[in-house]
């Protein structure tokens, strides 16, 4: 990103913070893609993509008047992302506990090719398969950010990304290519 | 895997096709649907209620030490007076 497009965030965020109507539902209508996509890659689930990205933009609303720093904005928006996805997989794992109904009841699997090509389901598979953090931090790279924007989003170093992001990688491509053999 | 995987292309793809028109919109509704007077009605409906059962709980507990007192105060009237015919015989 250049430097007067993150200026241009920065000013935008600003008047978001003042209550301008039209510059928050344009930083919505600028996000909501790449949210949508951030968050079907952690929670692998179509059908939920749009209730948590707006469960996403609603806490992105509320809480945007405490952002102290608005061109740290995006690293905000996806960690504030990140943590509402994990918190949904935290409680429809608790849910699995207390709730009588079988695995395979609670959570019927969008059918083979439902959403789209075979390239996408061995995605989908090997995602699966990976923690959801490191989902995340995967989603996080496909989205083009750098390993310190990454940093500042989960809160760590730069060294801690890059071998957590080796180590995800590896296993992304594991359980990619065993799917496509 | 790079950025522009065309598997990844698909997934973000697929992802963006789920948010419906009107996305914005809906967002700004419910953000606009203030989180603090909704507490602040929750909160009002909890102390109510609670103020409510202790209300009922002192009432039940008055009632039910009123009828103690007076049953236990007929109890001693009956041993004083009985007292005082013993007395009297002696």
């Amino acid at each position: 990103m250049d430097e007067s497009s993150t200026s241009t965030l920065g000013d935008r965020v600003r008047l978001a913070q003042r209550g301008d109507s039209a510059a928050m539902r344009d930083l919505i209508v600028s996000y909501q893609r790449r949210v949508a996509g951030f968050v079907y890659a952690i929670t692998g689930r179509s059908d939920s993509v749009e209730d948590l990205c707006q469960m996403v933009f609603v806490k992105m609303a509320r809480a945007l008047g405490r952002l102290n720093a608005p061109d740290q904005f995006e690293s905000w928006l996806f960690r504030l992302a990140r943590n509402t996805c994990i918190d949904h997989l935290r409680r429809q794992k608790l849910r699995r506990i207390f709730t009588p109904f079988a695995p395979e009841h609670e959570n019927v699997p969008e059918p083979e090719g439902s959403v789209g090509t075979e390239e996408l389901d061995a995605l989908r598979h090997a995602l699966s398969q990976i923690r959801p953090k490191d989902r995340a931090l995967l989603a996080l790279v496909q989205e083009g950010r750098s390993h310190a924007e990454i940093a500042a989003t989960f809160r760590t170093s730069v060294a801690a990304v890059k071998a957590r992001l080796h180590r995800a990688r590896e296993q992304l491509r594991k359980y990619y290519q065993s799917d496509e053999d | 895997m790079k950025t522009d995987d065309p598997a990844w292309m698909r997934l973000r793809e697929h992802a963006a096709s789920q948010i419906t028109p009107g996305f914005a919109e809906r967002v700004m509704r419910a953000a606009g649907a203030a989180a603090s007077p909704l507490f602040v009605a929750q909160f009002a409906m909890c102390a109510a209620t609670a103020a409510l059962c202790l209300a009922a709980v002192l009432l039940f507990h008055s009632r039910a030490s009123g009828e103690e007192d007076a049953s236990s105060l007929a109890g001693w009237s009956e041993i004083a007076a009985q007292a005082s015919d013993v007395d009297q015989g002696l």
